[in-house]
This record gives structure tokens, C-alpha cells and sequence, in this order.
């Protein structure tokens, strides 16, 4: 068995290049990690860690009324927690995404999009968050939540997205 | 046939005396374009003279169509006539017809491999040529050949540059929802000559050419921030305008040169700024709290209209060029958007926003007359034609998805640009240069 596959080994190399019957013939045990019997333990993907700000912060996202910048009090609540957890996981930075909805005309998008996760940001320092934990970026209306033009889903355009990011 | 040919005369004179007044404002002018001819069969690299005499007299009639003030009528069951006769055409003949004006010319091949294309204006009723204009294209050229034919008759006849030989810059777009792709695209005016400008990575935005035809800004994702870069469409060149990482958009060039003035985000704020890529330096223009964007040059390069929220809501606003005595234009009860001035400085073009959804205006320079020229709910970002007589403008449907349309700035049904894909932010440069 093991001469085999040496040979095998001894003939890739000198071929140059794995062909396809020096793959088959080459076999070798795969490499276990972990304690015997014990599947490795996932690793926490920032999908867990975005879904974990989702349950306990109410929401990751916070949402604006016309073509304003202002945080009403259910946003400053959802922010109020954003902060503390953000607070607790020190490492993770952070990416406010801004963005508008389709009443906006393309680059007051873009302009209205970065004013609300400036909007964001400012109020997560203001709750302790270290700026340098903090970026942001508008994606004007180029990320649209849903289809349509109905007023729900305008208003569902008109946000600001927490995101972690690794 | 004397007496029928005196009745026909007689009839023509009656239509066309109480015509001549109203010719001035509104009545269209009948022009006859019959296929042109050739000296000699010639295949070329593409195609036969013979069947290129035909194509380009479809393109400038095709062209001609899509005017007010001119009614083509041919190439299709026109008289046929001699390559002689387009520079000497039997005017008794063409009288018959009922048309004012004929377009005659021919196509020749040249021994170095490229085409002679010309062609001739004439007045049928005072029986003498009016206008004319020769090119000489390589082959695969010959449709720009057509255009600036186009350009050349409506010129005369409307008394206003044309815009056929120009190009649209443009944004296709495909797929759905947050995985849009979009690509910048750039075309000639007709829809021909299309060609895809990036590849679809980042998302990109509102491609605006440079006044000589050959750069072009806009706005890209690429790194995950929207910023400005600068294409060179003759060597492919691509690079940021800006070093850093600041948030720019909005480019607009300056009517000479390469100054271009773009939009910079910071902390919540967007002002406008005017650059020269090569060097010397950035100017602020814009200081007030707020959004300051969507910059546009008056076509002298003195003023600039933007857009400001600094009221409390969108509106309209000029400044000289060096950021000098800003002030309000738009007082007509709605929100206002990306503004664009006329080609002769008279007009400025926007995107209405109120309760109903986006619609396409346009108001003088001052201000005043506001007209909305479309119907919504979905019209953004015009962008006017060379001759200053119609707009190109997107509109988006219940669905998301996105067409190029133009629209008479007199009015009138817009009408559908036909793209491979879907299409945003129009930009119709009033450059012919390639």
C-alpha cells in the first residue's frame, strides 16, 4: 500500500503535473483534527455573530422618515443596544451601511445614504463606541430591500444597516 | 399631361403658400430621401456600394423621422435615379412628388479601400442645391458618414445644430434586486455601435464624457466606496481621480478642458468641488450644513446648478463657477434633483419629486416656466441632445426595471432607446468626436 503509493508519488513527480491516473492511484488517509471520535467544533462565522446582534440588539438595522437623517426613539432604543453589544465584542469592527430609497434621485442617494450612517455612527460614540470600531459606506439605492414602489417598501429602503464585519 | 402637371403645380402652390408663414413655427417640412446612388458596383469590407447607398439613405431618413420639423419621406418606393443625377437631379420629376427639399448623394468606393460618401440638398421648388457635404470613412464607418448627412440637412431645414452623429454613455444594467450587475455602456445615438466600457465587478454609476469624446468619468464601488474615476477611451486607462479613500460622485466636466466638478462626502455632509486632473489643486465651491450635490455647467463655463437640501428640502441653486453668489431657482412647491443646463444656456432640465413619484422637466435658467414634460412615476436623470431639442432620461418601472427613453422638450409621447439590456443614467454627449 504504501509502496504504491510512493510510486505513484515517485510518478507524478516525474510527469510534472497530476494527471488524472496518478490522482486515482494516490491514496492517502486523510488527516483528522480534534479529539478521536469528535467532530472539530465549528468555528463562530460572522453570520452567528450578525444574527447574535440581530436577537440581542432587536434589530440591526434602523430606519428613516422622507428624506431626513434623523434617528426616532424605537432607532435610538435598537441603536442604545447596538452599542452595548458592540461594546462587549470589542474586536469585531463594524460597517454602517447607508441607503436610500427610489424617491431619491441618484447621487442625493449616495449623498443621503452616507448622511445617515454618518447619523449612525455618531450616536453609537456617542454611546461609548470607539470610533476606530466604526466605518461606514453609502450604497445610495443600489441595494434595494424587496421590489416595488409601495410606501412600505420606500419606507424599507430608508435605512441604516449595522454589518460586522471580520 | 401639360394640364395635369399645370393642376399639380396649382395644387402645390395653393398648399404650400399659406404653408410658408406657418413653415416658420410649426408646419414639417417634406424632404424626399431616395436610396442614394453609386459610380460602379464596388464590394467593400462591408458590403457592396450599391447596397451602402441604400443603408445610408435609410439611416439619415431614420434620423430625419425622429424630428418635428422634417418629414422623410423614402428611401422605400422612391425614385431611383443615376449616380449623374445627384448632383444634377431632374427637378421636374421630383416636383411631382409634393416634397420641398431632396436629399440625393452617392457612395464610391476609393482605391485606398475607404468610402467616399456624399451628399447634396436641394430646394425642389427653386430647382438649386442648398447644402453639401462630403466624408470619407473607412467602410465599417459609413453609418457616421449617414449621421453627419442627417446633421447636415437638419441643420439647414431646422436651422438648429442636429445631434445624430453623437453618443449616448449609459449604465446596463441586468439580473435583479441587490445582485444587479451593472455595466457602463456607451453607444452612437441610433442605438448602434454599442460597446460595454467595464465589466461588471462593482457596481457603476452615471458615466459622463468628457467634451472632446475621449474620457470619461464615473462613479464606481470598486473597494467597497463610491468614488470618482477617470477613463481614457482611446488607451483603456482607469484610474481613481482622487487619492485616499473619500466618498466622491457626481462628475460633471467643465464645457472646455478637463475640469470636472464631482461631490465629496464627509461626516455627513456633501459639498461640491472643482478639479483639474492634472494638477492645481481642488476648490471647495459648496460650505453650507448639508447636501450640496449633482453639479452642471452652463455650457459657457461660468455658472454651475446643483442641488441643495440646505432650505430644508431639494432644490435648485446657481453660483459662479468659483462658488460665488449661490441662489435659489426652483420655488414650484415640489422637491428637485439633478439638474442639467441646456446646450445654448437657456434651460435647465430636472427631475421633479413630489407625493406622485419622479418626473422630467425642464425650466429656464432663472427659474421660471416650469414645465414637467413626462408622466412618471418613475423618470430621473435627463441629459439634453447636442441641438438642445430633446432629452434622454431613465425610467424605471413597478418591477425595477430600467429603459432609456427621449423626449421632445416641446412635448410629446417619450420614446423608447432600444439597449441589449436595461439601461440607467443616460449621459448624451453633445460631442461628435470619437
Amino acid at each position: 500500500m504504501m509502496r504504491r503509493a510512493f510510486l505513484a508519488a515517485v510518478a507524478l513527480l516525474t510527469l510534472g503535473s497530476g494527471t488524472i491516473v496518478g490522482a486515482q492511484v494516490l491514496r492517502l488517509p486523510i488527516p483528522r483534527i480534534g479529539p478521536r471520535g469528535q467532530p472539530p467544533p465549528p468555528p463562530v462565522t460572522i453570520e452567528m455573530l450578525q444574527a447574535d446582534l440581530v436577537a440581542r440588539s432587536g434589530s440591526d438595522t434602523v430606519y428613516f422618515a422622507g428624506s431626513g437623517h434623523g434617528i426616532d426613539a424605537g432607532g435610538q432604543a435598537t441603536l442604545v443596544a447596538q452599542a452595548r453589544w458592540l461594546l462587549a465584542n470589542p474586536a469585531i469592527r463594524v460597517r454602517i451601511e447607508g441607503h436610500a430609497d427610489e424617491l431619491s434621485p441618484r447621487d442625493f442617494a449616495l449623498a443621503i445614504g452616507e448622511r445617515r450612517a454618518d447619523a449612525v455612527r455618531n450616536f453609537l460614540i456617542l454611546q461609548g463606541v470607539p470610533a476606530a470600531q466604526l466605518t461606514i459606506i453609502s450604497w445610495g439605492k443600489e441595494r434595494p430591500v424587496g421590489s416595488g414602489t409601495s410606501p412600505m417598501t420606500l419606507a424599507l429602503n430608508r435605512r441604516a444597516k449595522t454589518v460586522l464585519m471580520r | 399631361m401639360r394640364k395635369r402637371a399645370f393642376n399639380l403645380a396649382m395644387l402645390l402652390a395653393v398648399m404650400l403658400l399659406p404653408g410658408a408663414a406657418a413653415a416658420q413655427d410649426q408646419a414639417p417640412t417634406v424632404i424626399a430621401v431616395p436610396p442614394l446612388a453609386t459610380p460602379e458596383n464596388v464590394a467593400t469590407a462591408a458590403g457592396d456600394t450599391g447596397l451602402l447607398a441604400r443603408y445610408v439613405a435609410d439611416v439619415i431618413a431614420s434620423d430625419l423621422r425622429s424630428t418635428r420639423e422634417l418629414v422623410p419621406v423614402g428611401p422605400a418606393n422612391a425614385r431611383v435615379y443615376s449616380y449623374p443625377e445627384a448632383t444634377a437631379p431632374s427637378f421636374t420629376q421630383w416636383r411631382t412628388t409634393g416634397a420641398k427639399s431632396l436629399l440625393t448623394g452617392f457612395v464610391q468606393a476609393r482605391p485606398d479601400g475607404r468610402l467616399t460618401v456624399a451628399c447634396y440638398l436641394h430646394d425642389i421648388r427653386g430647382g438649386r442645391e442648398i447644402e453639401r457635404k462630403g466624408f470619407v470613412v473607412a467602410p465599417e464607418e459609413w453609418r457616421r458618414a449617414a449621421h453627419r448627412c442627417a446633421d447636415a440637412v437638419y441643420a439647414k431645414l431646422a436651422g438648429r445644430p442636429g445631434s445624430f452623429d453623437t453618443r449616448i454613455a449609459y449604465v446596463a444594467e441586468s439580473g435583479a434586486g441587490s445582485a444587479r450587475v451593472k455595466r457602463i455602456a456607451v453607444m452612437d445615438s441610433d442605438g448602434t455601435g454599442h460597446r460595454y466600457l467595464t465589466v461588471g465587478g462593482a457596481t457603476v454609476l452615471t458615466p459622463r464624457l468628457s467634451p472632446g469624446g475621449d474620457r470619461l468619468a464615473y462613479v464606481s464601488f470598486a473597494g467597497e466606496q463610491p468614488h470618482v474615476r477617470l477613463m481614457n477611451l482611446e488607451t483603456s486607462d482607469d484610474q481613481p481621480l482622487l487619492p485616499g479613500n473619500a466618498m466622491s460622485f457626481a462628475p460633471a466636466f467643465a464645457p472646455e478642458g478637463s475640469a470636472l466638478a464631482i461631490s465629496i462626502a464627509e461626516r455627513g455632509n456633501t459639498d461640491i468641488y472643482f478639479l483639474k486632473p492634472e494638477g492645481g489643486g481642488i476648490q471647495r465651491l459648496t460650505t453650507a450644513p448639508g447636501i450640496d450635490t449633482a453639479a452642471s455647467f452652463s455650457p459657457d463655463g461660468s455658472q454651475i446648478v446643483f442641488e441643495s437640501d440646505r432650505s430644508g428640502t431639494q432644490q435648485l441653486y446657481v453660483m459662479n463657477s468659483d462658488g460665488s453668489n449661490q441662489r435659489r431657482i426652483s420655488f414650484g412647491g415640489a422637491r428637485y434633483g439633478s439638474p442639467v443646463w441646456s446646450p445654448d444656456g437657456e434651460r435647465i432640465a430636472f427631475t421633479r419629486i413630489a407625493g406622485d413619484g419622479l418626473r422630467v422637466g425642464v425650466m429656464s435658467a432663472t427659474g421660471a416656466g416650469e414645465q414637467v414634460l413626462t408622466t412618471g412615476p418613475r423618470d430621473e436623470g435627463p441629459s439634453w441632445a447636442a441641438n438642445g431639442r430633446q432629452l434622454v432620461f431613465q425610467r424605471s418601472d413597478a418591477s425595477g426595471r430600467t429603459g432609456l427613453y427621449v423626449v421632445s422638450v416641446d412635448g410629446g409621447v417619450p420614446r423608447r432607446t432600444v439597449t441589449p439590456q436595461d439601461g440607467s443614467d443616460p449621459d448624451w454627449s453633445t460631442a461628435g468626436a470619437r
